[in-house]
């Protein structure tokens, strides 16, 4: 799940000639022993490049693309579809949509909040699931469907992972790989104000349902943190 | 290794007692301080001079012993509640201080009183090693073992589901080493089939068990302070 360091060399050598690793290190904000770390190992993260390639003013979906595990991302970028732009929206702002649009005294125009948020990886899925998804997936890598569900609940998906699941469901290659926060919507070609044309034109039925299913997500999890709690307070309590 | 462990545990048990000492003064978890105490007992009574020496006030014949017997189902007894209610396990809570519990605590008790009177005892010997290895000896040093290793199968359960939760890690970790503890005394079960050839694992287990118990118990206080002081700024 990450890139052969051959292959990152050559990408280095390619966009960087003559520029030498501590320069791409400092410029980047990747630590130095990190990067030398992943380059021993023979796998160079993904954040890694991401965060060069931005040094670098290069394109990080271009840069991925390059790659062949990632070639998946070559060509035109496929537009999202409405669901997976709803899906990149916080929870809260959509609850604030809702009370736009049922409360004309209410703040109408308010901004979005940035992707990634708490809930996005775990959003994008259901929005491009249809049903079978993660069957497919896991078919496809190998993965065991309950680490594929452990990703969702701790926010993040293996970039690799992204790409395949983005592929089983047939959407935009990049979906995943921004709802994880590797890369923004602008660097994956997602059209400026894409999301906020996306809500507007998602009706207040469908916009409501969507805003309760969320807050019951949301309710399902504060319950299971606050369970939490209450079981370390109480070891805390008894033998602390 | 095996001469380092009883003093290294010991050390341990007594640290923490030391530790515990301010908040026992502020009438804080005062069982938690009497239990270390408990336990820096037990480890001393274990080790071999400080054994001689007790024993010999009690009148040379391993009395001692049977003294560190009943302190140790003691031990037992608090550390079972305690543990008990902190894992939140009812079932274990139940099994500990409900009727069943009490009763297998009472007749271990009996067993081992009736069992140590009706044997030879004289001459002063840790753990008994100098005495003739009869029976009887063997069912007193097996119901030595059987109420700790009652106590921490009851455990075991609770305290897995705190290793497996997503709590702080450090508690996590030091409730693993308190699962680990109680698995070794579990494990000291079959000390009967440990071949006289690896006689030293015997002792090596039980205090390895003790070191754990005492290592598990001691990050679950640091966790606590830790939490307590990121949260006072």
């Amino acid at each position: 799940m990450s890139l052969p360091s051959k292959a990152f060399q050559r990408w280095l050598h390619g966009v960087a000639p003559g520029v030498s690793t501590s320069d791409v290190c400092r410029a980047s904000g990747v630590k130095r022993t990190t990067l030398a770390q992943q380059m021993v190992r023979g796998k160079v993260a993904e954040s890694s490049l991401v965060l060069i390639s931005r040094a670098l003013e290069l394109n990080p979906v271009s840069a991925l693309a390059s790659f062949d595990s990632y070639a998946d991302l070559r060509g035109t970028p496929v537009a999202p579809t409405d669901a997976e732009l709803i899906s990149q929206i916080a929870s809260m702002d959509l609850l604030r949509a809702v009370i736009a649009r049922n409360d004309p005294g209410a703040p109408q125009l308010f901004e979005l909040a940035a992707v990634p948020h708490e809930t996005s990886v775990r959003n994008w899925v259901e929005a491009i699931d249809d049903g079978e998804l993660r069957h497919r997936v896991s078919h496809a890598t190998g993965i065991a469907p309950q680490n594929f569900s452990a990703h969702l609940t701790a926010n993040r998906m293996p970039p690799e992972l992204a790409i395949a699941t983005a592929r089983e469901a047939g959407v935009g290659p990049a979906g995943g790989l921004i709802a994880s926060g590797l890369v923004s919507e602008e660097e994956a070609g997602w059209p400026i104000g894409a999301r906020r044309a996306a809500l507007d034109r998602l009706g207040t039925a469908d916009l409501v349902s969507l805003a309760g299913d969320r807050l019951q997500a949301l309710g399902k999890s504060l319950h299971r943190q606050e369970h939490e709690r209450d079981r370390t307070e109480r070891i805390w309590e008894n033998l602390g | 290794m095996t001469a380092v462990l009883p003093w290294l545990t010991l050390f341990v048990c007594v640290a923490m007692t030391a530790v515990r000492v301010p908040s026992a003064i502020r009438g804080q978890n005062r069982t938690m301080f009497f239990l270390f105490a408990l336990l820096s007992v037990d480890i001393l009574l274990s080790i071999r001079e400080p054994y001689l020496a007790v024993d010999a006030v009690l009148g040379g014949i391993n009395l001692a012993n049977l003294l560190l017997r009943f302190l140790l189902y003691g031990t037992f007894l608090l550390l079972g509640v305690r543990t008990a209610a902190a894992f939140g396990s009812p079932a274990g809570m139940r099994a500990i201080r409900g009727p069943l519990g009490i009763a297998v605590l009472a007749v271990v008790t009996v067993l081992t009183a009736w069992i140590f009177f009706s044997m030879d005892t004289r001459g002063s010997t840790t753990g008994l090693s100098g005495l003739s290895q009869t029976p009887a000896l063997e069912s007193y040093a097996a119901l030595g073992r059987l109420y700790p290793g009652y106590v921490a199968a009851c455990l075991l359960p609770g305290i897995w589901q705190a290793v497996r939760g997503s709590g702080p890690a450090l508690l996590r970790l030091a409730s693993g080493t308190l699962f680990l503890g109680f698995c070794l005394l579990l494990l000291s079960q079959g000390f009967p089939l440990v071949p006289e050839s690896a006689a030293w694992l015997r002792p090596a287990i039980n205090y390895s068990a003790a070191l754990a118990s005492a290592l598990g118990l001691g990050g679950i206080w640091l966790s606590k302070s830790l939490a307590r002081r990121r949260s006072h700024g």
